[in-house]
């Protein structure tokens, strides 16, 4: 599950942010750093996580701690979507 | 006319315990701002600051900022205000234009400066909160906030300046890559401040947001119209103005009154912050300025908040604000565009044509500007080139036959993102400053900055670039897509075609733009 979610949010990084060049991103790579996450581009990617994974992020959510790399970001969607969390993704 | 700092002190005197600043955790009296002010001046006079020199104010808005900017002048220095959110490359480049060797900076800050080693000719730090200095050169001294607090309260001998003394400046992209100083005396500022407190009949009831960072012309209204008439100051910081609700949150919570930004962050409370359901009722007043607000948002902007008196202000930074145009209702949802005014705070607006010669009516032409609000000129490392009059601001515009001016774009290479100015060649310079970077040219594409890169060897990569990019320039300068192509089209006379560049971006025309083969996995 965990893999599934980062690799979905990395797609959409590299297609949205990186016009499909993929090289040297990672899961730990500093998006704020690289200048990938700012206001603008955060709004779109909460509601891309909305959108793909039904999950609710708050405002209260979405700090420099959340929206820092691929993994951080896949950890507040696992959150969400709990244990039961894979039946309520849509496919 | 009184100075800046003058039109505060009277308000100092008649209402000591009214609130200045509502800094969220922190509020400030008019009684309390002016201790701060004087311990700062007093501070600085001691560093050995000379009258006349650069103060670097560095740090996330708060009334502790505030507060060492009325410090600076009162010490007969000019205070610089640096944007918290570039990289410290960008911040030596503007520390060493301006020959900044007093920096009131947050520990944080002053953290990233060390690090990024850029700190070698600043004489004087102060920070602007507790926490322990990093490791510095020898022959640095830093100020604690703890010694700052121990300074004497009282006033510093008065100076007795002009309102013709330079006050501040304001760094604004530069199309050579490095930023350019703009000077600003007192004058300049309240012939603006001045006209538009009058206009709304600001007064000592009002509670006016900041919205806007300090390093931006907006925030000029916002602290000097409210502390030259014993107004509140709510500021909505920097994380708050990232999201819609809570950013309509503070307005609800804390009353206010006047709100001056860019469209962005009225369409941002519109968008996820429920302004249309929930309305702002304190709101008597919303001044918006820096870039066009679409006509649909604008609509649902005046129905959500139906009571306040709106107003599209217009001007770059080297005049303030020049033009005005009060909306006497909402716009037609077919209107193409709402003007930007006439001339307002004592300036006269010209529109000439290539030749210099006044343009007819309805016709389109260069914008220039003579007036109180014309800047002195600009830093450019101590030259102090003199402002050209009328002022030409490149930006192109029409009269219409009621009197209004219509805006039709930029001559130059200049764009606005979200209601920044940014300079093209800025961006292109950072490009360049590659290694791997053989050719670069950028462009604003409906609010995203697109740049395509010929690179010396494939290997590099869009993250290199956006990292590269990251280090030197602000956020909003870093291009939001970045091609990678093997040759860009030319001209006859061999420069980069523009034109046939953008056109083959928007057409996605791979014959012209052919990307680089790169290794995906």
């Amino acid at each position: 599950m965990n893999a599934r979610v980062k690799n979905s949010i990395r797609e959409h990084i590299v297609n949205r942010w990186l016009n499909g060049d993929a090289r040297g991103l990672d899961d730990e790579t500093d998006l704020q750093q690289i200048g990938v996450l700012d206001s603008f581009s955060t709004l779109d990617l909460v509601s891309f996580l909305d959108e793909t994974f039904r999950v609710q992020i708050e405002p209260s959510d979405i700090n420099n701690e959340t929206f820092r790399t691929i993994s951080t970001i896949a950890n507040l969607v696992l959150e969400k979507l709990g244990p039961e969390g894979s039946q309520h993704r849509r496919t | 006319m009184n100075r800046l700092d003058a039109l505060f002190a009277q308000w100092v005197a008649r209402t000591p315990d009214q609130v200045a600043i509502d800094g969220g955790g922190e509020l400030l009296t008019y009684a309390e701002l002016d201790g701060l002010a004087n311990r700062f001046a007093r501070r600085f006079l001691a560093a050995g600051l000379h009258r006349g020199d650069r103060v670097g104010i560095h740090l996330p808005r708060s009334g502790r900022g505030v507060a060492a900017m009325i410090g600076a002048i009162r010490s007969g220095a000019v205070y610089v205000p640096l944007d918290p959110g570039s990289p410290p490359q960008r911040m030596r480049l503007i520390a060493q234009d301006c020959g900044l060797r007093h920096v009131v900076i947050s520990p944080q800050l002053l953290a990233s400066w060390a690090a990024a080693g850029v700190i070698d000719f600043i004489e004087h730090f102060f920070l602007s909160g507790d926490g322990a200095a990093p490791a510095l050169p020898p022959l640095v001294r830093v100020h604690s906030w703890a010694e700052l607090q121990a300074t004497e309260a009282m006033p510093v001998p008065a100076l007795g300046g002009s309102v013709d003394d330079l006050a501040y400046m304001l760094y604004t992209s530069g199309s050579t890559g490095v930023p350019k100083g703009v000077m600003l005396s007192h004058r300049n500022a309240l012939a603006f401040v001045e006209w538009a407190a009058e206009v709304i009949a600001l007064h000592s009831g009002d509670r006016v947001a900041s919205v806007a960072p300090f390093h931006f012309d907006l925030s000029v209204f916002d602290l000097w119209s409210s502390l030259s008439r014993g107004a509140s100051v709510v500021i909505v910081d920097e994380v708050t103005v990232l999201n819609g609700r809570r950013m309509l949150d503070r307005i609800h919570d804390n009353a206010i009154s006047v709100w001056y930004s860019v469209p962005s962050a009225l369409v941002l409370m519109l968008e996820s912050g429920g302004l249309a359901e929930r309305g702002a009722p304190s709101l008597r007043v919303v001044f918006f300025a820096g870039e066009v607000f679409p006509i649909k948002h604008l609509r649902r902007t005046m129905a959500a908040i139906a009571q306040a008196r709106f107003f599209n202000l217009f001007g770059p930074t080297e005049t303030n604000v020049c033009l005005a145009y009060e909306l006497t209702g909402a716009p037609a949802a077919d209107a193409p565009a709402i003007p930007i005014g006439r001339p307002s705070c004592g300036d006269d607006a010209f529109i000439l044509d290539a030749d210099g010669k006044d343009v007819a009516a309805g016709e389109i032409g260069e914008l220039f500007v003579e007036g109180p609000t014309v800047m002195l000129g600009y830093w450019d490392g101590g030259r102090r080139t003199p402002a050209r009059h009328p002022y030409p601001t490149g930006d192109m515009v029409a009269r219409r036959t009621d009197g209004e001016l219509m805006y039709h774009g930029r001559r130059d290479h200049m764009v606005k993102i979200h209601g920044y100015r940014v300079e093209l060649g800025e961006v292109e310079s950072a490009l360049h400053a590659h290694e791997l970077a053989q050719e670069a040219i950028v462009f604003a594409l409906e609010q995203r900055l697109v740049a395509v890169i010929v690179p010396s060897d494939t290997t590099l990569s869009v993250l290199d670039v956006k990292r590269h990019c990251a280090d030197r320039l602000p956020r909003y300068m870093i291009p939001a897509d970045i091609r990678i192509v093997t040759q860009l089209p030319h001209t006859s006379s061999g420069k980069i075609d523009r034109v046939r560049t953008k056109a083959a971006i928007v057409e996605g025309d791979v014959n012209v733009l052919a990307p680089v083969r790169s290794v995906v996995d």
